[in-house]
């Protein structure tokens, strides 16, 4: 490649600072180790040992960084690394799923940014970028979405120029916190537990001579029962607080836009996207290609939902599985909000409760009776033999209890142009699948379902969660066959539309 | 593609679906009896070993499970065979198997990303394929049908083939 566009680049300098400040201090800890473990050498000689550490991961940071390029080609993305081995890696603009600018704190001092360009393959680390300078992501982003380099598209007029964009969806730090009460969190006694482990595994605490079994009674006895409320309540003080701490280090300055030309809707404008923007310390933006979002998903807690608020997700290819696979459109939001966002990414608002259909009441029967007949016999030992087994009978009462209540709020309905399944008693979650993202549909029996005449239906679509799939448990057999076959059709018909709509612009084709 | 008329069939409506190759019940057969004798081993094993403290008589176990090995390898392999249909229609194939549980799946040939022919070692005295076709669904990623004759292996990678093409244009 000797165009002259195509000029191999280098990240930005600022890496090699915020690589030394990570590898610097371990390589001076592993060469103070292994100083240490020398038991001849004295003082000096440690120091030696830490300073050839410390200078070989300069050095070895220096050679990674100098190895590494990217060269922005015509059509695509050249990735070079590797030291020793190297790796070139090609990645085509019309293969990028979305493309997300993540600035860390140390990132914003420098004005740089880390681009990371997923392109739905497996690999996790597909073609990351960390760090260039932020006016480079920006110019870069714009590259892959627009699908050409600046020369390329450089006959249009400056399409480039930042158009206001219309703010789909936003949040003001008064609902900001006050959405962190809804994420309520312990995760800071986890915290805590793990610094004494590690405090433990370093010698510097001892959990059996902090507090032998004697004085943990002792304790127990003094405290009474007005100061272990005060325990709990402080202990669901922090975790609100930490959840609210949470919330606002993640989501502030929630900004959810849409980007991409719409009024010309000429050849080189950029597709349409969604553009998410959030962070306190840590600055983020994310691209969501509209044509690459798979699914919608509006999820609830108890409590929010009680209170009207919602949070919608785009499930696309590209989006970290972690994360359950989808990215994160407004996270606390009215359903008149969510319409606007689902309206412009062209799914369907989800039509009414009543609209929806359940599944037949037999299916209780698979999904109840187990736990009700374990609950019996749990009961029914607690009374005869052992006591304590009444508690395992409580638990499993409370589990046929949840799968009738999960029964009751289990729904769908095959609308026009998506499917709609509703799932969940605790945290509810409606799926949108518009029809023309089918991948497969799977219907299967087992041996229960069989006995009841019942069957699961999924509609499977790509980057689907495998845990929280949007499967129809226990819809009546004959009604699972006739609506498998019934997406199925609603699946070719929406790709029909879609080859007719397309065919004008890509190709002639008689 | 087939136009006639499923009677039997009330599964999947719209025409029948053909039987795998019968020599996959051979695959099945030895894919049994392969599974049957490891658990033999280590039944003898532990009839040698652990077992013989225990007041169960010597030989007990491996036979039982000898037993059992044996109506199943003659029972099972049949009727899982018959657990598995396919049919090819114009733009999708259709898929029945399980025994246990039950599966039906429908994969269009346009969501298709590509398309293996494979041939294990227990098929390869039988010269059976299996067509593996990948999608980009997370459950459906990749979807098997086994015991296909080679011609007709090959013929449908063919013609699967032609039809992605057609839809990429």
């Amino acid at each position: 490649m000797t165009d002259d566009d195509s000029v191999r680049r280098r990240l930005h300098p600022a890496t090699l600072v915020s690589r030394w400040l990570r590898i610097i201090p371990q390589m001076l800890a592993a060469g103070i180790a292994a100083g240490a473990g020398m038991a001849k050498q004295g003082f000096g000689g440690i120091l030696l040992f830490a300073a050839i550490a410390g200078l070989a991961g300069i050095a070895i940071a220096l050679l990674v960084w100098w190895r590494f390029t990217y060269t922005i080609g015509a059509n695509e993305i050249v990735i070079e690394k590797g030291v020793l081995s190297r790796q070139r890696r090609v990645i085509p603009f019309d293969r990028v799923q979305d493309i997300a600018i993540e600035q860390r704190l140390l990132a914003r001092l420098f004005g740089t940014a880390k681009v990371k360009i997923e392109t739905g393959g497996s690999a996790a680390d597909e073609g990351t970028l960390d760090m260039i300078a932020l006016a480079d992501a920006g110019q870069l982003r714009d590259i892959i979405r627009r699908g050409k380099t600046p020369a390329a598209a450089a006959g249009g007029e400056a399409a480039e120029s930042e158009a206001p964009e219309l703010v789909l969806f936003e949040m003001g730090f008064g609902r900001l916190l006050y959405s962190g009460l809804f994420n309520f969190s312990l995760v800071f006694l986890a915290a805590i537990v793990a610094v004494l482990q590690y405090l433990e595994q370093l010698g510097l605490a001892d959990w059996e001579e902090l507090v032998t079994v004697e004085q943990a009674g002792e304790a127990a006895g003094l405290v009474g029962v007005q100061t272990t409320l005060v325990l709990i309540l402080l202990v669901l003080l922090l975790g609100m607080v930490a959840g609210v701490a949470r919330t606002v280090a993640r989501d502030f300055g929630f900004r959810l836009t849409r980007s991409g030309a719409s009024h010309d809707e000429g050849m080189a404008s950029s597709p349409r996207g969604l553009r998410r923007r959030r962070g306190l310390f840590t600055l983020s933006e994310v691209v969501i290609p509209l044509r690459r979002t798979q699914a919608a998903l509006i999820e609830s807690g108890p409590v929010a939902r009680q209170l009207g608020w919602y949070r919608l997700s785009f499930q696309t290819l590209g989006a970290d599985r972690k994360d359950g696979g989808v990215q994160l459109a407004a996270p606390f939001a009215r359903i008149e909000e969510l319409l606007p966002i689902l309206a412009e990414a062209g799914f369907p608002a989800p039509p009414p409760r009543a609209a929806f259909h359940g599944v037949p009441r037999r299916a209780l029967v698979a999904r109840t009776l187990p736990w009700l007949a374990l609950s019996l016999v749990a009961a029914i030992v607690a009374i005869a033999v052992a006591p304590p087994a009444g508690i395992g009978a409580a638990i499993l009462l409370a589990l046929a209890l949840g799968s009738v209540l999960r029964w009751r709020k289990h729904a769908y309905l095959v609308g026009d142009q998506a499917l709609f399944v509703s799932r969940g008693f605790l945290t509810r979650r409606l799926w949108i699948i518009p029809h023309e993202r089918t991948q497969v549909i799977i219907a299967s029996r087992g041996p229960v379902q069989r006995g009841l005449g019942l069957a699961t239906l999924l509609v499977d679509t790509a980057g689907a969660s495998p845990m929280r799939a949007p499967e129809i448990v226990d819809l009546d057999g004959r009604d699972a066959e006739a609506l498998a076959d019934r997406l199925l059709d609603l699946f070719r018909h929406a790709r029909a539309v879609i080859r007719l709509q397309s065919r004008p612009i890509s190709s002639p084709t008689p | 593609m087939q136009t006639d008329e499923s009677s039997g069939e009330a599964e999947v409506p719209g025409g029948a679906l053909r039987p795998l190759h019968p020599n996959q019940i051979w695959v099945l057969r030895v894919r049994t009896l392969i599974f049957i004798l490891v658990l033999l081993g280590a039944a003898l094993a532990a009839d040698a070993g652990p077992l013989r403290e225990s007041e169960l008589a010597a030989g007990l176990v491996p036979g039982l499970v000898a037993l059992l090995g044996l109506a199943a390898t003659i029972a099972l392999p049949r009727r899982r065979y018959r657990a598995w249909g396919y049919r090819e229609d114009e733009e999708e194939i259709h898929i029945r198997h399980g025994l246990v549980v039950r599966i039906r799946t429908i994969v269009p040939f346009g969501r298709v990303q590509h398309i293996d022919l494979a041939q294990g070692p227990l098929e390869r005295p039988f010269g059976l394929f299996t067509l593996i076709l990948h999608t980009a669904g997370t459950r459906g990623s990749s979807v098997r049908l086994p015991g296909l004759a080679q011609g007709e292996a090959e013929a449908m990678r063919d013609r699967i083939r032609a039809r992605i093409r057609q839809d990429l244009v």
